[in-house]
Formats: C-alpha cells, sequence, structure tokens
C-alpha cells in the first residue's frame, strides 16, 4: 500500500486495553484518508445523539495518505470527534510535526475509547503502545507537559525525536471552549475538542517513530514535488507576503476592504489602524520562521527574544487571533494580543471561541444587560486586562469564570439576547464580516463543522482573486463557488495537505502529485466527488444530532444591520438569497436534507432514520 | 570543491530536506531515519545537521558552541555519527550513512527542496 499504512490503532480507556486494526481498503478508496476516513468512522460508530463528554463518544486522530511522503505541505492530523460546544461533527486540523510522526510511527488513525479511570497518558514510542499514569502532569501547561514528557523519557535524543498533542488546563475542567495544542499551536476549528479529550482523562498523546512510508513513482513523484516547490516560490502571495509576515497579512487586506470586525462585528473601520498593521508586527515581535513538516512556505512566526514579556516562547499572533482576540474585543495593543494569544496555547483555549465569548460579554455588558456583579468580571470593550483576565479564569473556571467559560452562545442565551452572540450553531464566527465577502458568509451559515473560513476557502477568489475574479459584494455565481471550494477543502483535509498552497497553485496542480504517490488515476472531478461525499456524510450525522435547515443561517445582526461605516458601507448578507440554490446544487431538499437519489449517486448509505426522535440543541457542558 | 552552506537563520524546521534524501537514496521510501540530513531543534532555532564520518568511539572533549547571543551543546551540530549520537546509523543494517552530494546536478536533493534559502551549494 503506498501512502497509506493502511493500519489502526483502537485504544480502550475504560479497559485500558489497546490493538491494532487493518483499515479496509474498500473505505480508503471512498473516502480518501483524513478527514474523510475519520468522518466515516466516527459516523458509523458513534450514535450521533451522544453526549460529546460521555464515555460513549470517540476521538479520532487520522492522518491523510499524503502526509509525511514528502508531498508539498503533506503534515496535518485531523481530528474528528463531536465537539462539546456546538454539539455537531468537528473536523479539526493539527498542524506542525505530529500528523507525519503518527504516519512513521506506522499508524494512519489512532481510535480513543472510553474513559479512563485517572489521568493518562497515551504513548506510541517505537512500536510500544502504553497507557502510562499522567497524575504528575494534570494541571500543567501544555509547553510544559511536553517539557516534563521529554525530560522523563532520559535519551535526550529519542526526547527530540518525541512529538505530543496535549491539553491545557481548560480541556482538564471541561469547558467547552477547549482545543488540543501540538507543536505549540493550537489546532484549526479544534473549538470543543479539548473538552472530549479531557472527559477521556486523556492528559496527552506522545508519538515517535521509525517507519517507513512507501511512494509509488518515485522519480516521477520527486520531479512533480519540485516543480510545485518552484511554483509556490514564484508565486506573489506564498513566496513573499505568507513567507515573511504569516497569514497575519490578511490583516491589512482585510481592513482595506472593511472586511475586519471591531467590537463584536459593531463596527467595521476604526482608526488607528496602523497599531495593528504587519509592519508594527515586526517592531513587536522579532519573528521567525517556523514551518510544518515538508512545507516549503513557513509561514509560522515564532517570537523572539525582542519582547521581554514572551521570553522566546509561543508564536507570534496571526490573522485569527489578531482579529478575534484583539480587534474583535476592541483591542489593538499588538503586544497585548500576543499575549493572550499566548494564554489561549498554553491553557489550550480556542482563540477565535474565546475571543468570540469575551466580545459577546462585553458587548452585554457596553449595552447594560450584565453587569460587572453578575459576571462577577470585569468585561469592557478595549481594555486588555479584562481580556487576559476573562481567559485565565476561564481556562481553569476559578472565580466565577463558569457562566462565560460555557461559550458565547450559552452566555447571550442566559441574558435572553441571543442575538448579540457572533457565531453559528454554537461557535463563534472567524474574523470575517460575512455582509462584505458573500461567499464566506453562504459558506459560514451552512458549515458542518462551524464558521470557519478554512472549510471552504472562498477568500482567495472573493477578496485575493488568485485565479478567479470574483466581486465579494455580488451573489453571482456564489452557491457554485461555495461548493467547490467546500469540497476542494474536504479533499485537501483528506489527503493531509495544507489550504495556504492554494494561493498560488490551482488544485489541478496537485493531481499529478496525488497520483505519482497513491499509485491511483484520479482526475480532478474524481477528487471532488469524494470531497462532495465527505460533506455529504458530515451534513447527515449534524442532521442524525439535531441540527436542520434553521440553523444553516448568520445573527441577525449581518442580516439585518447594514454595515455603518468603512468600505464597504451599506452591505448586507444576502445569505438567505443564495441557500435556496445552493441546496439546489448539494442535491439537498429545500429543508437542508440529502435527497435518497443524491446519497445514491454517491454511494452513502443512511443506518440511521433521518428524522431525529429528540432534538438536541444544546449540549449539555 | 563544492560543499552545502548552512544558514541557522533561514531553517524553518520543516525536514523536507531528509525526506528529499530518503527518496532519493532509497527508491519509493520516505522516512527521515533513513536521510543523511537530520534537523534539530533547539529553542525556536532549528539545526539541519548533514552525515559526516562515522567514528566508533565518542570524543572526550565537549565543547559549547556560541551561536549568536546563546551557548548550543557541541554534540547538536556535530556531524559525526557515534555511539552516544546514534544517528545517520541505518536502523535494519546497522551501517553507518555518510553524504554523497546526490541528486540531479547542479544541487543535491536536499537543497533543490529547501525553500528557505537554509541550504545553498557553494562551489570554492
Amino acid at each position: 500500500m503506498y501512502g497509506w499504512t493502511g493500519r489502526c490503532l483502537r485504544v480502550n480507556l475504560s479497559e485500558n486495553k489497546h490493538w491494532v486494526e487493518e483499515i479496509d481498503p474498500k473505505l480508503l478508496d471512498k473516502f480518501l484518508g483524513g478527514r474523510g476516513l475519520g468522518v466515516k468512522v466516527y459516523s458509523d460508530e458513534v450514535d450521533p445523539q451522544t453526549d460529546p463528554l460521555g464515555p460513549e463518544n470517540k476521538l479520532i486522530f487520522v492522518s491523510g495518505p499524503m502526509v509525511g511522503t514528502g508531498a508539498v505541505t503533506g503534515a496535518s492530523c485531523n481530528v474528528v470527534t463531536k465537539s462539546a460546544l456546538s454539539g455537531t461533527i468537528a473536523c479539526a486540523k493539527m498542524r506542525g510535526h505530529f500528523g507525519a510522526e503518527l504516519k512513521f510511527a506506522g499508524f494512519d488513525m489512532i481510535i480513543i475509547e472510553g474513559r479512563a479511570e485517572s489521568p493518562v497518558i497515551l504513548s506510541i514510542l517505537d512500536d510500544k503502545v502504553r497507557v502510562r499514569p499522567a497524575l504528575e502532569y494534570w494541571g500543567r501547561t501544555t509547553s510544559e507537559t511536553e517539557e516534563v514528557f521529554k525530560k522523563n523519557l532520559d535519551d535526550e535524543w529519542a526526547a527530540r525525536e518525541t512529538y505530543l498533542v496535549s491539553i491545557g488546563p481548560a480541556g482538564e475542567k471541561l469547558v467547552p471552549l477547549a482545543n488540543i495544542v501540538n507543536d505549540g499551536f493550537l489546532s484549526v476549528g479544534g473549538a470543543g475538542i479539548g473538552a472530549v479529550m479531557g472527559s477521556k482523562n486523556l492528559k496527552a498523546i506522545a508519538v515517535k517513530g521509525s517507519h517507513s512510508l512507501l511512494v509509488a513513482d518515485s522519480d516521477r513523484f520527486v520531479r512533480v514535488v519540485t516543480t510545485l516547490i518552484n511554483k509556490l516560490n514564484s508565486a506573489p502571495f506564498t513566496s513573499r507576503s505568507m513567507t515573511v509576515w504569516g497569514p497575519a497579512f490578511l490583516v491589512d487586506v482585510c481592513f482595506q476592504k472593511g472586511i475586519l470586525p471591531y467590537r463584536n462585528f459593531q463596527v467595521a473601520a476604526f482608526s488607528g489602524s496602523k497599531d495593528i498593521q504587519i509592519e508594527t508586527l515586526s517592531n513587536v515581535f522579532a519573528l521567525r520562521s517556523s514551518g510544518c513538516f515538508a512545507c516549503p512556505i513557513g509561514c509560522i512566526k515564532k517570537t523572539d527574544m525582542k519582547n521581554p514579556l514572551f521570553k522566546g516562547i509561543g508564536v507570534a499572533p496571526t490573522y485569527l487571533p489578531i482579529g478575534a482576540l484583539g480587534l474583535n474585543c476592541g483591542i489593538r495593543d499588538l503586544t497585548a494580543i500576543g499575549m493572550a494569544n499566548i494564554i489561549c496555547a498554553e491553557m489550550g483555549l480556542d482563540s477565535v471561541a474565546a475571543g468570540g465569548t469575551v466580545a459577546t460579554g462585553m458587548e452585554l455588558v457596553e449595552r447594560g444587560i450584565a453587569d460587572r456583579d453578575t459576571l462577577k468580571l470585569e468585561l469592557r470593550f478595549g481594555h486588555e486586562e479584562d481580556l487576559l483576565q476573562a481567559l485565565t479564569l476561564m481556562a481553569t473556571k476559578k472565580g466565577h469564570a463558569e457562566r462565560i467559560g460555557k461559550g458565547g452562545q450559552a452566555l447571550a442565551q442566559e441574558y435572553g439576547q441571543p442575538k448579540r452572540f457572533m457565531g453559528v450553531k454554537g461557535i463563534p464566527m472567524a474574523p470575517f464580516d460575512p455582509r462584505c465577502i458573500q461567499g464566506m458568509g453562504l459558506h459560514f451559515a451552512v458549515s458542518n463543522c462551524g464558521p470557519h473560513h478554512l472549510y471552504a476557502y472562498t477568500f482567495i477568489e472573493e477578496v485575493l482573486n488568485v485565479h478567479e475574479q470574483f466581486d465579494p459584494w455580488d451573489t453571482e455565481g456564489k452557491p457554485e463557488l461555495v461548493k467547490r471550494c467546500q469540497d476542494m477543502a474536504a479533499v485537501i483535509d483528506c489527503l493531509g495537505l495544507c489550504n495556504w498552497p492554494l494561493m498560488g497553485l490551482k488544485f489541478n496542480n496537485f493531481v499529478p502529485m496525488i497520483n505519482s504517490c497513491l499509485s491511483t488515476d484520479y482526475r480532478v472531478d474524481d477528487l471532488l466527488r469524494i470531497g462532495e461525499r465527505i460533506w455529504n456524510q458530515e451534513r447527515l450525522f449534524n442532521i442524525r444530532a439535531g441540527f436542520d435547515h434553521t440553523h444553516d443561517t448568520l445573527p441577525e445582526r449581518f442580516l439585518r444591520e447594514p454595515i455603518q461605516d468603512g468600505p464597504a458601507q451599506g452591505q448586507i448578507s444576502k445569505v438567505d438569497e443564495m441557500l435556496p440554490r445552493y441546496y439546489d446544487l448539494r442535491g439537498w431538499s429545500d429543508r437542508g436534507e440529502p435527497l435518497p437519489e443524491t446519497l445514491k449517486a454517491l454511494e452513502l448509505t443512511t443506518p440511521f432514520s433521518l428524522n431525529p426522535k429528540s432534538k438536541i440543541q444544546n449540549p449539555k457542558s | 570543491m563544492p560543499r552545502i552552506k548552512i544558514d541557522h537563520d533561514k531553517c524553518t524546521g520543516c525536514r523536507h530536506c531528509e525526506i528529499a534524501c530518503s527518496l532519493n537514496h532509497v527508491t519509493g521510501i520516505a522516512n527521515p531515519r533513513r536521510a543523511r540530513i537530520r534537523v534539530f531543534r533547539e529553542g525556536s532555532v532549528f539545526f539541519p545537521v548533514i552525515a559526516g564520518p562515522f567514528v566508533d568511539a565518542a570524543c572526550t572533549s565537549k565543547l559549547d558552541i556560541k551561536v549568536g547571543d546563546r551557548l548550543y551543546d557541541m554534540c547538536l551540530l556535530c556531524r559525526a555519527s557515534c555511539p552516544q549520537k546514534s544517528f545517520f546509523i541505518e536502523a535494519e543494517t546497522g551501517f553507518p550513512l555518510k553524504c554523497d552530494f546526490c541528486g540531479i546536478p547542479p544541487n543535491p536533493s536536499c537543497v533543490r527542496w529547501c525553500n528557505s534559502g537554509a541550504l545553498e551549494l557553494l562551489d570554492d
């Protein structure tokens, strides 16, 4: 078998047992691996109505077939489970080196079941799988956990090759906003996964391995990868902007187009924009590039010792933390945003979800709906000390921060103001104002795994105009674009690649690389079909978990209140206009359910009835 | 005499060079443990190390090396494969590995795949 290892490690924590299973090659053919395989296995094995934090829930780590083979940006490992924050299926993407190391350890997939009695660490070191007690790690931050674990290995050189994924105190305390952390960064779109891992009493997974991965047509593969590297090197975004600034360069782009939200999406324009420009970023942080496995772009910017506060640790804030933790909370000081970002990574809190929640709280306070006494917490727009304190309390559940730790939706509902929560399906929105980027607005509304832009990267066509010219304010052709981008993102996640190369490469540039590596003969259409199959599989899971077309919408603010200022003044989201066309393209009924013929054409089966007996709108947290 | 120049400041630690080396020396096999170049991380700095000669004893004189304003253990940067640092030894056969400037001329395979500019072929 080329690319894939074909093996899966199943760990039952309740019974303290683990065994290796073969993965059915037919499944790999239909779902490719990575996110697709994870979603298929998860929805076959877990009842969609299950409690995300119960022992019946499972947690799947799965690397795609291209991970570790040297394919350009083949690094990511997907995590599939039911999110504790939203109750939908969650497919987070872990970057860094963990995914590749998992493949070298000889596994495509780890399935975690049950719940350990006391805290444990799962270690897969050179074919020795062990579930070790982890009492001494409980309560430690993510970087401390990594450091202590490596020290305890007693072999400096082995420690250098060991990679960990862990949860921080937030995950241990089952805070629904918790995320998992590997190599110092939070997984992408992983809000609610940290709590699931914490509910299993699993503090961390450590991996090290020395197995080989097979590449089918080595000569051709090497030639294709060399060509792709050269192509990336000649495209403006991937060779300059991303390499020098990382995704933070989007802050400037978005500000100029009026997409950057400010104060919980209330305002689009603000003065003092130079505070958050990329030039300022390099003044505050000494930027040092770092890359995920096999990445020629190297977009991660490590901070260095230029700012004494950071002592050389952590990652400089990218677009998401600057937008979600900073501007959306009215904070423009990059040092404070960097600090908040590091707290999130150390505590294992999802930065987008935590930022969105704090911003919701700040708006409630600003409008006089909540106050300091009822929240037991000071929350004011633009006060960085409030943000930092809220994050720390939220993660440790100390003080009276439990109320805010439940997430923005629960907080807004508690005060009877659900419309003040800027998110979809319970997950706070990535910081892009959907009113002036219509395609992304539609994607946010319908996304299976919450409003995260990376599940359909329409941004590169709508705003950056890399391959095609689209008017961001227009709805023309957007449902088609969204569907194509969603399918494409699903395939890219399945293979274990990154979305950033799409800023310089077309999707069909990847096809020769995939075929020469895996000894397959996929065409672009075949791959997009697989993407569509995965999207429908996720949709089926969500429908059975109690979500329907009424959840495919945006917060009222985006539908009713036009943007008041800035370059996109007067724009409003036209998501309701685009939705019927989108359902039609997907082959779904007007209630957003996949039609039987659609499922038949995609070779999907529904083991359960489509109509759930009871609806779970807010999972227990 | 061509040689590979390493710029630690530019290395992003992506380890693409390791895979390039492995694919080029063993057809169809991607495995960093069979590569003749390895990247080690120390704090936020990455050190690519190219396999040098095999020595059968650990050295007795260990020094610290100053890079920028920090001190690093010399073992980290040492190119030799010794009993103390068992990299650059093929796991299955036990044979020591050494860099041989492989690949399509003019560039060795690791230099060709290094996009950060950390590895560069010099001819002097």
